[in-house]
């Protein structure tokens, strides 16, 4: 584990339960929370992106593509577990899980 | 050169607190204590100071403002009183455990049912476990002093704690005294420049203050406060060393008084200790070898101090003027833990006293020293806890 993740000791704290820095929600691992977790179907994607818009972590991470017919586009690399927390979001909001013939995230009990 | 003046226990707070000249006041009136808002929002509207006066709809509104300001920066303080102490009791907590060095009197006053305004500490005393620093202060001067202390001691970097200074409702606060108030520069001087620590206004290092801090965190939090206070008891005894050399008034951490050679100690807080002075100058005359340890500092508490002061003597009668119900007082309680080391235990009891403001004369405190030669002639406690001056016993 990075230091930067170890658990402090009390003297390590500033007092009051300030923090000090901005935008340290990036540290949070809130991954830790999942009890389900969305597995992500490469070959069935198309790639619209709908997961990316609804994630509420930003857990889907995205790549340079192209279109079919060649046009430059972003597209889903893969879903990063350190913040994603397993609410499903994503496997409920996907257009092609709702058609129901395939399935692009499947939502799997975390193995303990 | 102090000027030696007759005013009441709050005027003396409002004259602290022009002298200290906050940043903010966030203040709610309720009685006993509405005098020392009074006056001090009369320096507002004189242009005696700089302070923001914040005129909120209630004491839980007035703590929230004052934790507010702090937070951004300033030196806050405010003052109130019984059922007001009541309402802030949430943000009683977090002004602690958020260290932010807040600054309040509380004029002690009973807390309701039945609606009472009169003296006892079950106000502050209630407010104990909270996590703020407790001075008590016998009159107006003590009261004053304790004041001027307070931004030294709850500032320092070592300590950055809420400070409460506690005195008697009435009995202090709307009684005239004649006591010194310093030089308004020689307060100053003395009290320094209010240092903001993550202050939220600081735009260049940006902070967030009261986030949510679960399982992984809170007790390491809790373990940081709780050292705070242990801190706290060296920095009081050296402000209070320094403010002696500076104003010539020295405190300790509780007073001593014919302590020394005593057979019979009485142990108490707050404006009692001046009548049990009296009693004891009387009963000295007639050879008996009686001392009071009058409390200063109710939290920290300091424990090693009093079991050392209290070794040596035969009996200690603990007078509490407020009630922990189902339990002994909460001035015994920490007699008692004080004592459970101490090598060669006295007697020890506990007795209630004072509550709503019942009078305790000076005939009333000779019975208690009555009963502590009685019970120490015996050899035993006969009533470990009662309440003195009851109708029916």
């Amino acid at each position: 584990m990075k230091d930067k993740y170890r658990l402090k000791k009390w003297q390590e704290l500033p007092p009051g339960g300030v923090i000090t820095e901005g935008g340290n929600a990036a540290d949070y691992e809130t991954g830790t929370w999942r009890t389900w977790r969305p597995v992500w179907e490469e070959k069935n994607c198309i790639h619209c992106l709908t997961c990316w818009v609804f994630c509420p972590e930003g857990a889907f991470l995205l790549r340079d593509g192209k279109t079919p017919s060649g046009k430059d586009r972003k597209e889903i690399r893969k879903i990063d577990y350190f913040y994603c927390k397993g609410c499903g979001l994503c496997v409920r909001e996907c257009p092609v899980n709702k058609k129901g013939a395939k399935e692009v995230i499947q939502f799997v009990r975390e193995e303990t | 050169m102090p000027k030696t003046i007759a005013i009441t226990g709050n005027g003396a707070m409002a004259e602290a607190m022009r002298q200290i000249n906050p940043d903010v006041v966030a203040a709610f009136p309720i009685t006993p204590s509405t005098q020392i808002i009074e006056d001090f929002a009369k320096f507002v509207a004189d242009g005696k100071v700089d302070t923001e006066l914040i005129t909120v709809e209630s004491e839980h509104s007035a703590m929230s403002a004052c934790i507010g300001a702090s937070v951004a920066g300033g030196r806050v303080m405010t003052a109130t009183s019984s059922n007001g102490l009541a309402l802030m009791w949430e943000m009683l907590y977090i002004a602690a455990s958020m260290r932010q060095p807040v600054l309040m009197t509380v004029v002690n006053r009973a807390i309701s049912a039945p609606i009472n305004i009169h003296c006892d500490h079950g106000d502050s005393m209630g407010a104990r476990d909270a996590g703020w620093i407790q001075f008590y202060a016998e009159n107006n001067q003590e009261a004053y002093d304790n004041m001027i202390m307070a931004p030294v001691i709850g500032e320092n970097m070592e300590v950055r704690l809420p400070v409460m200074v506690c005195m008697d409702g009435f009995i202090i606060s709307h009684s005239i005294e004649t006591m010194e108030i310093e030089e308004d520069q020689k307060v100053r001087d003395f009290i320094g420049e209010h240092t903001a620590l993550n202050s939220l206004l600081d735009t260049d290092n940006p902070v967030t203050w009261g986030a949510l801090d679960l399982h992984d965190y809170y007790i390491e939090h809790r373990r940081g406060q709780q050292e705070a206070m242990y801190r706290a008891k060296s920095v009081i005894e050296d402000v209070s060393m320094r403010f002696g050399e500076e104003f010539g008034r020295k405190y300790d951490l509780f007073e001593s008084y014919c302590l020394d050679d005593a057979d019979r100690v009485v142990v108490a807080i707050n404006s009692v200790a001046g009548e049990i002075k009296e009693v004891i100058d009387e009963l000295r005359e007639q050879g008996e070898k009686v001392g009071l340890l009058k409390i200063r500092l109710f939290r920290p508490f300091p424990y090693a101090e009093i079991a050392q002061a209290l070794k040596g003597c035969k009996i200690v009668t603990v007078m509490d003027r407020s009630t922990s119900m189902g339990a002994y007082g909460p001035l015994f309680s920490e007699i008692s833990n004080a004592l459970y080391d101490a090598e060669a235990k006295p007697l020890l009891y506990n007795r209630t006293y004072g509550l709503g403001g019942r009078v305790m004369l000076l005939d009333d405190i000779k019975d208690v020293f009555k009963e502590s030669e009685e019970y120490l002639n015996n050899g035993k406690v006969e009533k470990m806890f009662d309440f003195l001056n009851v109708r029916g016993g």
